[in-house]
């Protein structure tokens, strides 16, 4: 270390001999550094004080309403209510859109004078019985591919979540009943697959009559098959809630959750798919879901079945499939602690 | 209402009894908990969660009867759980939302507007000392501040009973401290009762007046800790040096009952003469004594004492906690 020379550190009248010089003249020597004193008082953090509350505390349906904003809010405010991935969001967002499709076909064949291209694109999304029921369950892409992606990422932590951080005892410790809690989560993805499922073919079948300026001897004329096609709509939209939320009750993954779903339309339609290629009987497609509704949804659309079975073994399969997801959703959420597990 | 005090008991049962299958869980438990704060004791598996799920009208008894603020359990369940704040053992928040989102939430299920939740969640929020934190989402907490944001949830809506399932589970020193003064301000500020289960009996101690303990599904003790403490034995404890074994089988060759901590001896205080025949024994198994004081029991030793009593083989209330109660800290 450099030692300074033992003159340059004598005081002279309280200086330094550097102060001295460079401090001649300007006030500085007399400057004074002004130091917190130790008496400054350590100031409390925040006065803790119970402040009381005496609103008065809603009925049943507000809190029941509450759980379905929680859930549904979710998929269209970033914050304040139950979070949902944005590629989540995003995907959801897709399918709407691509659900809504032939709405934009329709809009651009009515803009079209062009008499071919106007036939094919009536043809290909004009109204008719196969179209409608297209629109709810016929073309693979939206409703073999997009309407089970859409259930899977709704239902994916819907009540697995809850087992799986204990948000249950923020429920059931609460005046909220278990029933209540299984109808609000049940409304609540099914108020999601409808806005997507139903609400598109309602749009799809309005949008038709306003673009190609029908009258009401056309709505007379083709309400039946639209309704035909509408409780289809809401049957895919019950069954794939049922299955959903039952295998979202019985695991604490979001992941498991939607790959089961995925893999129980999926893996049914592909067993029955192959035993019909190579032994030509459909009475396999009774397994499937997917097919079970198709195949009640072209009855009610009263179109030509794919399948050689009788229609009664499908709404039997459909029934079936409801009733034992209900079961196993109601008994699962019956399981789910308060306390701990 | 209690006829020497004239308090109305918030909490009473006679008789109750549940079981699950063949076994069971609660046995003729009969409570009269006034207003207050109670510790609810017991070690793992004695019925603590099962009888919180009783008085919150979860689960149906097999028989027996109680009330909570009046409020029968068997059949008004739902009235309960709208004036009780619960905040249960384990993480129950969901990690997603921020601190005001999940407490506002929680105050929105249990009926409020989401008006009146929002501005109650800054409330409580702030009251649990998470002010700063309260846009923060919860994934991002540490143990203290969700088991201050799981208080706030049940405090939202400012119930007339908290029932708190081990507050201060994987705490450390400073957030236990914390925990316990809130907990205590809710009592004798707020004027709350609050129910408290724990297995460190400090904790209860700073918060409680009253415990109830449980044993195998019985209420063994229903006391105030005072009155409980003035029952047990007087003890002089007695640091010894150089032969403690020794001094510990001297005091016993003269008929005295000793409790030995390692070079700590506590004495049970037969008369006056115990002191004297202290100092002789140190002076007959040549031992330096090198303090002497009489001993004023905590619950711990109240405790231990009772579960001794009752054939329960637990040496100290730390082998009664998990990893959970420690958050894995093994010295804890």
């Amino acid at each position: 270390m450099t030692k300074l020379p033992k003159e340059d550190l004598d005081f002279e009248g309280s200086k330094t001999r550097m102060e001295v010089a460079y401090g001649a003249g300007d006030g500085d020597e007399d400057a004074k550094a002004i130091v917190a004193k130790s008496e400054a008082h350590v100031g409390t953090l925040f006065e803790q004080s119970y402040r009381p509350w005496d609103g008065e505390l809603g009925p049943r349906w507000t809190r029941n309403y509450a759980i379905f904003r929680h859930h549904v809010y979710g998929l269209f405010r970033g914050t304040g209510h139950r979070h949902y991935h944005p590629m989540v969001r995003l995907s959801i967002f897709v399918i709407l859109l691509y659900s809504l499709l032939p709405v934009l076909m329709l809009f651009l064949a009515s803009l079209s004078s062009d008499g071919f291209l106007n036939d094919t694109f009536s043809r290909l999304w004009g109204i008719n019985r196969y179209n409608l029921w297209g629109q709810v369950l016929g073309y693979f892409p939206r409703n073999l591919c997009c309407w089970p992606m859409l259930t899977a990422l709704v239902v994916g932590g819907m009540i697995s979540d809850d087992r799986r951080f204990g948000t249950s005892a923020i429920y059931f410790s609460r005046p909220v009943t278990r029933t209540d809690y299984t109808v609000m989560k049940y409304i609540s993805v099914a108020v999601v697959l409808g806005f997507v499922i139903v609400l598109s073919y309602f749009v799809y079948y309005t949008s038709a009559i306003v673009f190609n300026g029908e009258g009401w001897a056309y709505l007379v004329d083709t309400l039946p098959m639209f309704l035909g096609g509408l409780i289809a709509g809401i049957l895919v939209v019950i069954t794939y809630t049922s299955i959903g939320l039952a295998l979202s009750s019985i695991s604490q993954s979001r992941f498991f959750a939607a790959i089961a779903f995925l893999a129980v339309i999926y893996g049914t339609k592909l067993l029955a798919l192959l035993v019909d290629s190579q032994f030509d009987t459909s009475i396999l497609y009774v397994l499937s879901p997917y097919d079970s509704l198709a195949h009640i949804g072209q009855w009610l659309l009263g179109i030509d079945p794919n399948y050689d079975h009788p229609l009664a073994f499908s709404i039997v399969s459909m029934l079936l499939y409801n009733a034992a997801s209900v079961a196993l959703l109601t008994f699962r959420v019956g399981s789910l602690e308060v306390t701990r597990e | 209402m209690d006829p020497a005090t004239g308090i109305e008991p918030v909490i009473t049962s006679r008789n109750l009894r549940k079981m699950y299958g063949p076994h069971l869980a609660l046995d003729d438990i009969n409570l009269d908990s006034p207003p207050g704060a109670i510790g609810i004791l017991g070690p793992n598996g004695a019925g603590k969660s099962t009888l919180f799920k009783c008085l919150l009208g979860l689960i149906t008894t097999t028989s027996g009867e109680g009330t909570v603020l009046g409020y029968d359990i068997r059949t008004e369940g739902e009235k309960i759980r709208s004036r009780i704040g619960y905040m249960p053992e384990y993480d129950a928040l969901d990690p997603g939302l921020s601190g005001v989102d999940q407490v506002r939430y929680s105050g929105e299920l249990l009926g409020m507007n989401p008006a009146h939740a929002t501005r109650r969640a800054h409330e409580v929020l702030q009251y649990v000392g998470l002010k700063e934190q309260r846009y923060r989402k919860i994934e991002t907490y540490s143990t203290g501040m969700k088991q201050a944001a799981k208080l706030a949830c049940a405090l939202v809506h400012d119930p007339d009973v908290l029932i708190c399932d081990e507050p201060t589970n994987g705490l450390d020193q400073r957030a236990r401290d914390f925990m316990l003064q809130t907990l205590k301000n809710t009592v004798t500020e707020g004027n709350r009762t609050v129910l408290m289960s724990s297995h460190v009996m400090d904790d209860v101690q700073a918060v409680c007046d009253r415990i109830v303990m449980i044993h195998k599904g019985k209420i063994v003790v229903q006391r105030r800790i005072d009155d409980l403490a003035s029952q047990v034995e007087r003890e002089i404890e007695i640091s010894v040096w150089g032969g403690a074994s020794r001094m510990q089988e001297e005091l016993e060759s003269r008929g005295l009952v000793v409790r030995r901590m390692g070079r700590v001896l506590r004495v049970i205080r037969v008369d006056e003469s115990t002191t004297s025949e202290i100092i002789n024994a140190a002076v007959s198994a040549q031992v330096q004594v090198r303090q002497m004081q009489e001993y004023d029991p905590d619950l711990e030793d109240i405790f231990l004492l009772i579960m001794d009593k009752l054939g329960a083989e637990v040496k100290r209330t730390s082998d009664l906690m998990t990893e959970a109660h420690t958050g894995g800290d093994e010295t804890a």
